[in-house]
């Protein structure tokens, strides 16, 4: 498992890409699907940069991430006010404006991601990612093991 | 990220290198709003050296764009790299945008891109 803290700085979210991406090699998955996953995770931390937080740049936010046989999960972690899933939905691709499709890159490249409910202080935002059978097959070996 | 604009004739290239994010992608705005003008030059996006883009460098291009038609000022993208190419697809954005593949294409091109009248 690794576990990263950063401050809510614009400047440090391509921290997190990068240890996204090196992950997402190391696990095994292809170059374009390591920039997918990279990417929705940059987009979850923009996130809560912008509206959780609301670009206040003296606050945390901290990336796990666990490595299973079949999976990647990630786990967003903010110290900022409840998120309303009901109120987070991807906007309409038909109306051309600047913004808004952030939620549109995060459910397209993760194939789940869901807020933890139990979650006491701030939010827990779980994305998971799932190794195809031919990646994970490529990638058996001592080293592939749960962490 | 790097910008650089450069004048050709009568059309401003603007050169980005690096990641487009949203950290970056002030810089780039500040950039296209600043050629993006009535009675301007047409207006290129070098992204051949754009190795990152994410929702926010989308959301620039996509106010350049809005502002290209405001202003009729012709405007568009090349040397788009797959990564980029992909989220603009996914957006469904490929559609809407103009690009040309090569610079040269693009030089050649934007003076026969019509600039979309009215928003």
């Amino acid at each position: 498992m690794i576990r990263i803290v950063i401050g809510s700085e614009p400047r440090l979210v391509c921290v997190l890409r990068t240890v996204a991406r090196h992950c997402s090699q190391q696990a095994g998955f292809p170059q374009p699907e390591a920039e997918h996953i990279a990417l929705a995770i940059g987009e979850a931390a923009a996130n809560i940069i912008g509206h959780t937080y609301r670009g206040d740049l003296h606050a945390l936010l901290a990336l796990e991430v666990r490595r299973f046989p079949d999976r990647l999960e990630f786990v967003m972690q903010d110290w900022g006010p409840k998120v309303r899933e009901d109120q987070i939905r991807p906007r309409s691709l038909d109306e051309l404006r600047p913004g808004g499709l952030g939620t549109l890159f995060i459910n397209s490249f993760m194939d789940a991601c869901r807020y933890d409910p139990d979650c006491r202080e701030g939010n827990r935002l779980k994305l998971v990612k799932f190794l195809s059978r031919k990646d994970a097959c490529c990638n058996e070996g001592p080293g592939s093991a749960s962490r | 990220m790097k910008v650089q604009v450069r004048h050709l004739d009568n059309i401003a290239v603007i050169d980005c290198t690096g990641d487009v994010d949203l950290y970056s992608s002030p810089r780039l705005r500040e950039a296209l709003l600043a050629e993006i003008k009535t009675d301007g030059p047409s207006v290129l996006v070098d992204m051949a050296n754009v190795s990152y883009i994410d929702s926010s460098g989308i959301a620039t291009l996509v106010e350049g764009l809005l502002l290209s038609r405001k202003t009729k000022t012709s405007f568009g993208l090349y040397g788009l790299r797959s990564n980029a190419r992909s989220v603009l697809e996914l957006a469904r954005l490929h559609q809407v945008f103009v690009i040309f593949g090569t610079e040269a294409e693009a030089l050649e091109g934007i003076g026969s891109v019509a600039p979309f009248e009215g928003v």
